[in-house]
């Protein structure tokens, strides 16, 4: 199992350090550019989320993000002191609209869902764990002794 | 954000490099206001350096397209990579904009 964590303020200009850090895993392990990327949408719109509305202006605290992959898995967990966050009960963003009528509320979180393949919240006592995860295709699990196989 | 800009006649080229997120909407959006504000009416975004955009990236995406429509100036997108592509298809933004196979059609589309 490979793991690697980081610890970033509640700032906006911090975020770049997990984009950052998710890149680099992803050149260590082979992980496919387009799981990186996923990855990342699905982090700026947690990241923002828990910056935004987690804590009371001006508030410092720090928000935890480790990386893993697990047998079968990539896995990124979100964890943080902020407010409860549930992403999982907020309501579906409204897509229609044109170009005037339309508004983004919601589609970080709509994001979020269809990109990876499980989202999984947890209170536990003052923290928000959030663990977002992307199955691995069949011809990439770790095969054994260590050695991976996989294609973009 | 790297931005890099062109011009062919009348017509705008922005190619912005990395990715249009948290932190570089801000960046990316400051930038095609000025140009609209400074007298662009023909742009054309071309995404082929985009990795991904963020719900923050289509945001400022949308308000610089309703900017460039208050002007009347045109904007076109082009260099929309597959993977970029299904994140339009996700947001449902595909018809909010016109989006070009190439950068020569972008061109001819927002001059």
């Amino acid at each position: 199992m490979a793991e690697v964590e980081a610890r970033i303020p509640n700032r906006r200009d911090e975020m770049r350090t997990i984009a950052a850090l998710v890149e680099q895993f992803g050149l260590t392990h082979l992980v496919p550019s387009r799981i990186v990327n996923e990855l990342n949408v699905a982090l700026d719109e947690i990241l923002n989320n828990i910056i935004s509305y987690g804590f009371e202006p001006g508030e410092q605290s720090e928000i935890l993000v480790r990386l893993s992959l697990q047998q079968g898995e990539r896995v990124a967990e979100i964890e943080d002191a902020g407010r409860p966050f549930a992403p999982l009960g907020a309501p579906p963003p409204d897509l229609a609209g044109g170009l005037r009528e339309r508004r983004v509320g919601g589609l970080g979180i709509h994001f979020v869902r269809n990109l990876m393949d499980a989202v999984e919240y947890a209170r536990v006592g003052e923290c928000n764990r959030l663990r977002l995860s992307k199955t691995l295709a069949p011809d990439e699990r770790e095969k054994p002794g260590g050695e991976r196989h996989g294609n973009s | 954000m790297e931005i890099v800009e062109m011009h062919k006649g009348p017509v705008t080229i922005v190619e912005p490099r990395g990715s249009i997120d948290t932190s570089g909407a801000a960046p990316f959006g400051d930038r095609i206001f000025e140009l609209i504000s400074s007298g662009s009416r023909n742009l054309v975004v071309d995404l082929q350096h985009i990795v991904y955009i963020s719900s923050a990236g289509f945001r400022a995406l949308l308000v610089a397209h309703k900017r460039a429509d208050e002007a009347k100036a045109k904007l076109v997108l082009c260099g929309v990579s597959a993977e970029v592509r299904r994140l339009f298809e996700l947001g449902r933004f595909l018809d909010l904009f016109t989006i070009c196979a190439t950068r020569d059609e972008g061109i001819a589309k927002a001059t």
